[in-house]
């Protein structure tokens, strides 16, 4: 059982994280969404695609220019507040890692905060219970916000990244966050090569048999690219193959760039799992 | 005696498993080969290698850690694991076919001059013919897309560190300082102070040649050969 805004997602309900940025120099968009008629724009185009929630974020992954936690409230809490006004039902999340723009972000009517660093703020947690907010407690290896991953060893990355969310996951209800309302997220590439994130994929039914909602943020990343030897905006295909397995094995939320397309995925997956009727069956049937 | 040494980087990467298919890191691992081919004409009794880890300490044997950086292997762990920078040392003499007797040496990643100077003495004073294998690498913060990123400095470190290598310039090497070296990013501080203290303290001349200096996966490579020469 998840909640989010709350209204309640029975395990095998998939639901859609389109993201929005709000940089002028995330990998993929490249700052298609950082004026705000843009970003409003992709709002609504992918609410209207059937995403579930947004997730917005106002600093890109990888190294690059320092933006401080004012820079990022400037960035991301007047926005989520017009979301917030346009959209009433909407999911909002915020992807942040700082506590501070957290309680602006929750002010302003975000539902869930993607803590996309590994609780590299612990205070993120606590401003989580105190707003009533869903939280996502993601594995990164313990490197700090920012920073790639370089000759990162693991005994085992999947028992690793199942340990380290689930700590974090029962650190956030031990200070109240409501337990229906927090994710872990294994953070493909984060703190991780490629091969980390491939194991990842092939092996999510162990994170998911943790019964807490899994979230997976696959869209367009290095692993994919690595993989197929692809650049940025040639890795749909290889995404959307990620994503089936994913599903396949219980993940429940799903970061994208492309709504539409990972819906059919889900879709198709969850018919083939039996958990969802098909949509129209006459052949052979009449 | 120390009789020359081989210098080569140790990502794991140089392991031919985590490569992929297209193996990109193919010419710095010819490179690495070349350089201990070179070595081992010296004829040693023994090679040494000296690499960077979290704790200084003699290892006797251990698994070259290819599954704690993925590779399709199967899922059981076995024996322990080497610190990477001797696994790739182990591994690059694998690959030469050469069975000389080895002894691998981890030495602390930020290690003091004192015990560099202990073991460079417990070197440099021993009878047999050493070849010594130093793993390092230069800095990982040599651009934007850097594993590390961009620090300024790193650049110009790595110049001094390549040109000492290149040079056989011992006294240098034994001179960086291990928290620059630290915050930089380069992996071969300490190894590097272990070759330049122990050929110091043999007195030795060296003839250096490089084999390999470059960074194409943004982390500085330098693979070189030291001969050493008594007078």
């Amino acid at each position: 059982m998840l909640t989010l805004r709350g209204r309640r997602f029975d395990a095998e309900a998939t639901l859609i994280m389109a993201i929005v940025n709000r940089t002028p120099d995330s990998f993929y968009d490249k700052g298609a969404t950082w004026d705000d008629q843009p970003a409003f724009d992709r709002v609504r185009r992918v609410v209207a695609e059937g995403a579930d929630i947004v997730d917005i974020g106002g600093i890109k992954a990888a190294p690059g220019e320092e933006v401080d936690a004012a820079e990022e409230i400037r960035r991301v809490v007047a926005f989520v507040a017009a979301v917030r006004a346009e959209f009433p039902d909407l999911i909002i999340s915020v992807d942040t890692w700082r506590a501070e723009v957290a309680r602006e972000v929750c002010r302003a009517g975000a539902d869930l905060l993607n803590d996309a660093w590994g609780g590299y703020d612990p205070g993120l947690a606590e401003v989580a219970a105190e707003y009533g907010a869903a939280l996502v407690c993601t594995h990164v290896g313990g490197v700090a916000p920012r920073t790639r991953p370089h000759r990162v060893g693991y005994d085992d990355v999947v028992r690793e990244a199942i340990d380290a969310t689930v700590a974090l996951a029962e650190r956030a209800v031990l200070v109240g966050v409501d337990p229906h309302s927090v994710l872990i997220d294994p953070a493909h590439d984060f703190g991780k090569n490629t091969w980390h994130s491939l194991e990842l994929t092939r092996r999510l039914d162990e994170m998911t048999a943790t019964t807490w909602p899994v979230l997976v943020s696959l869209s367009n990343k290095d692993f994919v690219g690595e993989t197929l030897d692809l650049s940025v905006g040639e890795r749909l295909t290889g995404t959307l193959a990620a994503t089936a397995i994913c599903a396949w094995h219980g993940a429940q939320v799903y970061r994208v760039h492309e709504v539409a397309q990972t819906r059919q995925v889900l879709d198709m997956v969850a018919s083939i799992r039996g958990v969802r009727s098909p949509a129209r069956t006459v052949r052979g049937l009449g | 005696m120390i009789i020359g040494a081989a210098v080569c980087p140790h990502p794991p990467v140089l392991l031919r498993e985590l490569a992929g298919q297209h193996d990109t890191a193919a010419p710095l691992r010819r490179a690495c080969t070349s350089a201990l081919t070179a070595l081992l004409k010296l004829r040693p009794e023994v090679i040494v290698v000296v690499g960077g880890a979290a704790t200084s300490g003699v290892h006797h044997g251990g698994r070259i850690p290819v599954r704690e950086f993925g590779g399709a292997q199967p899922d059981r762990l076995g024996e322990p694991a080497l610190p990477l920078s001797l696994g790739v040392g182990r591994r690059l003499l694998d690959e030469t076919g050469a069975a000389p007797a080895v002894e691998l040496i981890a030495v602390e990643w930020e290690a003091a001059s004192a015990q560099i100077e202990r073991l460079a003495q417990q070197l440099a004073a021993r009878p047999e013919r050493i070849g010594l294998l130093v793993m390092g690498d230069g800095s990982a913060r040599r651009g934007s897309r850097a594993p590390g990123y961009v620090d300024e400095r790193a650049i110009e470190l790595d110049k001094r560190i390549g040109a000492a290598l290149a040079t056989g310039d011992a006294a240098f090497l034994s001179r960086v300082e291990p928290h620059l070296a630290t915050e930089l990013l380069v992996a071969g501080r300490a190894a590097f102070a272990v070759l330049g203290s122990a050929v110091t303290a043999s007195g030795a001349s060296v003839h250096a040649e490089t084999h390999y200096a470059d960074d194409p996966l943004g982390v500085m490579y330098f693979v070189v050969v030291w001969v050493c020469a008594f007078s």
